[in-house]
């Protein structure tokens, strides 16, 4: 489904970030992510994203075999990638709902499809926002504004849950969650997660790995993933650790 | 004095007079004055130009006074080059007043805004109108305000030529509250100044300023606001800030803040900013499927919105919301 070959990227000043990440993941996967500080995490999912901030060096992305390094940020997100930045961005002026219903018609207009009608984009905007408790100051406010950490957090699963994509990509999204909204989140996760669907959870807890069990578990550190393994090697580097993985 | 022999004592606007500094002043034509100016008042102590303009013209004034304690609408639309309206808006009165755009102006059109505010009376008003069409347009007002009067202005400047909004305010009552509220959607060679000065002249007023420019092509804008607070005028609040996002390389704009403040206890801020779309923003709209130009347009719109946003509900806010999501 997703697939890294050998990805290079630096920003503005030339430094390298990533320095040949490879990764397969299949339709049904979840996969893990984990590192230390700076190992280049966020940078990753901002890279495949298409943030500007950053030049590809090398290396390729594909999602079902199309090149998503050759597409526009929009038609990247169209073609079925979402990804969920570590601080979502505030957009004041900009409704939430009004955003969500524009980004669900983009993705339908670029496959083709007519513009969701009213009643229908309402029926599933409130079951997507029941799924993940959410009430309805959300539904006013401009789009991330003035929301605490959590709730922005939440407010990217409801954009996962609309928009529906092939592969997520998501960073650090339990940050800034306490224990109930965490339970929330991660089981509105589970809920849109299906057999043709792949996750990709960047976290630097186990924790959220209680409630998102992940098929793969990598480390990520100096730009390049340094170990995968399964589900047990996050209880490991919860125990030991991150240095232990280089003296090995 | 009348107006003609103030405007020759004076002269015509120069860069080098601080009420014009950012103005295209070689713009503005020679007038050819009436042999007599039909209006005697003594206008010695007027400054600006644009304001004798009207009346060394011989405008027709419109009258208009709006009883104590009345509610009224109104639309205000000066049929001439030139045009001179004096409004008398008595106590506990609320008055919405849309200023239409002069659709006949040939070179230059010039208008005039005499507004007295009553006790406790509140009142909008606002234009919304593109001007397109004429060359030079000059809208003065002066407004005085008595105590705990409010008074919101509001605009939204579009359409080509060249235009100057001058506003003299005179806070003289306790607890008067000006809020003043400018969009500017400029492109082409739209060129489009501010000139305003707020007086605090009792204590416990409060004046806010907030102009937000969307500058493209070769558009350029200004913006010279003055708050003068009184030796007497304690508890005075003032705030003037102007965003700018310029959406072009050519685009430009200037902001002159001038504070005179004669008391210690009073706050009074001032703030500008000036820069591109927000690099971030952008791109999370665009992650999420948004094309980059229907971005761009809801960034803008937005930036727009907010201007107007923390204005009490009313027929203004409404029609100025209404405008920009048109935008």
């Amino acid at each position: 489904m997703l697939s890294i070959k050998d990805l290079k990227a630096s920003i503005e000043d030339g430094t390298q970030i990533l320095k040949g990440i490879n990764l397969e993941v299949k339709a049904g996967e979840v996969h893990a992510i984990m590192g230390p500080n700076g190992s280049g995490k966020s940078t990753l999912s901002k890279v495949i994203a298409g943030h500007p901030a950053y030049h590809v060096d090398g290396g390729s992305v594909t999602l079902d075999g199309k090149d998503l390094l050759q597409m526009e940020i929009n038609e990247r997100a169209n073609s079925g990638l979402f990804i969920s930045t570590q601080y979502p961005t505030e957009i004041p002026g900009v409704n939430n709902v009004e955003f969500l219903k524009m980004a669900l018609n983009s993705k339908r207009a670029f496959l083709g499809l007519p513009e969701i009608g009213e009643a229908e984009f309402k029926k599933l905007i409130d079951e997507k926002m029941e799924l993940l408790e959410m009430d309805e100051r959300y539904r006013d406010r401009g789009v991330n504004e003035g929301y605490s950490g959590g709730e922005k957090k939440r407010n990217e699963i409801l954009q996962m849950a609309i928009l529906d994509p092939k592969v997520s990509l998501l960073d650090e999204t339990d940050s800034g969650l306490d224990i109930d909204a965490l339970r929330i989140v991660a089981g509105g996760i589970n809920h849109i997660m299906g057999p043709d669907k792949a996750v990709i959870l960047v976290t630097h807890y186990q924790r959220l790995l209680d409630y998102i069990k992940p098929d793969f578990v990598h480390v990520l550190r100096h730009g390049k993933i340094i170990l995968s393994g399964g589900p047990e090697l996050a209880l490991e580097l919860e125990e030991k650790g991150y240095d232990w993985i280089e003296e090995k | 004095m009348d107006a003609i022999s103030r405007i020759k004592q004076i002269g015509m606007p120069r860069r080098n007079n601080e009420l014009w500094t950012f103005f295209p002043v070689a713009k503005i034509p020679m007038p050819e004055f009436p042999e007599t100016c039909n209006d005697t008042a003594d206008y010695s102590d007027e400054e600006d130009f644009a304001a004798l303009l009207p009346i060394a013209f011989n405008a027709r004034t419109m009258r208009q006074d709006i009883a104590d304690g009345a509610n009224e609408m109104a639309m205000l639309k000066c049929n001439n080059d030139f045009g001179h309206t004096v409004l008398d808006i008595g106590k506990n009165a609320t008055a919405s007043l849309e200023i239409l755009d002069n659709k006949v102006a040939h070179k230059i059109c010039a208008e005039r805004f005499d507004i007295h505010v009553g006790e406790n009376a509140t009142v909008h008003i606002f234009f919304a109108n593109p001007a397109d069409g004429v060359p030079l347009r000059f809208r003065h007002f002066r407004i005085v305000q008595e105590a705990g009067s409010k008074v919101y202005f509001s605009e939204i400047e579009r359409g080509s030529g060249i235009k100057r909004t001058s506003l003299d305010a005179f806070l003289k009552g306790n607890g008067a509250r000006l809020e003043i509220r400018s969009l500017n959607v400029l492109q082409d060679s739209d060129s489009v100044h501010h000139r305003i000065t707020i007086r605090h002249e009792a204590p416990e007023t409060e004046s806010v300023q907030f102009a937000r420019n969307l500058l493209n092509g070769k558009s350029n804008a200004s913006y010279n606001g003055s708050v003068v607070v009184g030796a007497n005028c304690s508890k005075v609040f003032s705030s003037q800030l102007v965003n700018t996002i310029l959406l072009s390389e050519d685009s430009s704009v200037s902001v002159k803040p001038v504070l005179k403040i004669y008391h210690d206890d009073v706050e009074c801020t001032h703030g500008n900013t000036c820069g591109e779309l927000d690099a971030e923003q952008l791109f999370y709209l665009t992650s999420r499927g948004i094309p980059v130009e229907k971005a761009r347009e809801l960034l803008t719109q937005a930036f727009a919105k907010e201007l107007f946003m923390p204005m009490p509900d009313s027929p203004a806010k409404e029609r100025l919301e209404q405008v920009v999501s048109k935008l």
